[in-house]
């Protein structure tokens, strides 16, 4: 085994994933080599540490008094956001809700409840924006987007070696396309990972006000 | 069933009676779903952002997010998920206003950081550093790559949970552990040589 086919498989083999025969393969390849020592030894080494070691500051020991002592304050933006909420189910649920009201269900224990978040009645906005929950999802184009992406940094990467030039980063507005290809793809495949309910759009925005994934954020 | 499979659906279905009641106004389910939680999140968020009070601020607008969403969130997944989700991208809002770092490892100055040291091998002051630059390197990583390596190593999150928190295809989650170990190894590879020794003998205690 050379240095590159074993240095392919360290994730997997850190995850407990290699088949038993690339293991051994493995092992003794790392018997022979010092690089590969060296490198396998650095990464279970970093695994380790930053999987034990404590963290030198806690939580105050007043945290969850102050945080409950917020939530009466709150209650009114609380409502407000719930509010929000209503336009996806749509009018008929804002028109239960309503009934709801009048016959008394939420006046029921409103000291302590949390924040009243079970409802008030409320208009719906209508025609806003929705995320296209329709999208078909196309793993294959976001794959490619992202290898091409990829592709491109490693050719600005190399640029910058030889003509040592500080490289001008991949026009932002491809990063954004990908950014866009990829919220696309998470809107409807296979691999989505979002809260059935809870939306994270009612409590950040919109999705284009926060960025999904950056990878280019170390190198800003 | 075993021991830790019966304690763990012991735990879901005492973390869905919670919300019930929490949901229902029950503000000491509200402090106990706090109380259960705000370690690891702080913890998480404060080696986000790496900075005690605003990690402070964004635990507690984490959880004034998740009690607001309470309604709505399914109890099919865990609360700490959906917990860490918020907090992530609340994370992420911070960081953006931020100046990201600059510059190469400063390995001396990083020296103090985890003093408290799981096991006596790490007493020494070469290892004292090799820990320090350890988390230095974490600092330097990307966002959702620090993320990605502090769920897995940290709080146990397999790949799939970790990419519901980043809200990431799966295969991106498993490409940023990737790179994230990638990068690591890049950067302690600048380690001075003398180290060395500190990781070899802990490699053999950890593997
Ligand atoms: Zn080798």
């Amino acid at each position: 085994m050379r240095c590159e086919e074993a240095r392919q498989l360290f994730d997997a083999y850190l995850d407990g994933e290699l088949s038993p025969s690339l293991a051994t393969e493995l092992g003794v390849h790392r018997v022979r080599c010092a690089e590969c020592r060296r490198s396998l030894a650095l990464l279970e080494v970093s695994g380790h540490i930053i999987s034990s070691d404590r963290d030198p500051v806690a939580v105050p020991d007043d945290f969850s008094e102050r945080l409950l002592a917020c939530v009466d304050v709150r209650e009114h933006g609380w409502v407000a956001k719930v509010r929000r909420t209503l336009y996806f189910v749509g009018p008929l649920a804002a028109a239960a809700v309503i009934a709801m009201a009048f016959l008394g269900f939420f006046d029921r224990g409103r000291d302590s409840r949390v924040a009243g978040v079970k409802v008030e009645p409320t208009h719906v906005e209508a025609g806003a924006p929705r995320p296209n929950a329709s999208a078909p999802y196309d793993r294959e184009a976001a794959d490619r987007a992202i290898d091409q992406w990829i592709g491109q940094m490693q050719a600005n990467r190399a640029d910058k070696a030889q003509t040592g030039e500080s490289t001008p980063k991949p026009p932002d507005l491809t990063i954004l396309q990908i950014l866009e290809m990829l919220k696309d793809a998470n809107e409807g495949g296979p691999e989505l990972h979002h809260f059935p309910g809870a939306d994270l759009n009612e409590l950040f925005g919109p999705p284009d006000e926060h960025p999904v994934d950056d990878e280019d954020v170390e190198d800003l | 069933m075993n021991v830790t499979q019966r304690e763990a659906t012991t735990s879901r279905e005492r973390e869905v009676q919670l919300i019930g009641r929490a949901r229902g106004g029950d503000r000491i389910a509200l402090r106990e779903l706090v109380d259960l939680h705000k370690d690891r999140l702080f913890a998480f968020i404060w080696r986000m952002v790496r900075d005690h009070h605003e990690a402070e601020d964004i635990c507690q607008d984490a959880f004034l997010k998740a009690f607001a969403s309470l309604d709505t969130f399914s109890t099919e997944y865990r609360f700490s998920t959906w917990l860490f989700t918020i907090g992530y991208r609340v994370c992420l809002n911070r960081l953006r206003r931020k100046r990201p770092f600059s510059g190469d490892l400063d390995f001396s100055a990083m020296a103090a950081e985890g003093g408290a040291s799981p096991s006596a091998t790490l007493e020494s002051e070469e290892a004292g550093r090799v820990r320090a630059s350890i988390w230095s390197a974490v600092d330097r990583l990307s966002p959702p790559q620090r993320a990605t390596i502090l769920l897995f190593y940290r709080n146990d999150f397999g790949c799939q949970e970790i990419a519901r928190v980043l809200q990431l295809p799966l295969a991106t989650v498993k490409s940023h552990l990737h790179r994230a170990r990638a990068r690591l190894r890049e950067l302690l590879e600048a380690l001075p040589d003398q180290d060395w020794s500190n990781f070899r003998n802990l490699s053999e205690r950890a593997g």
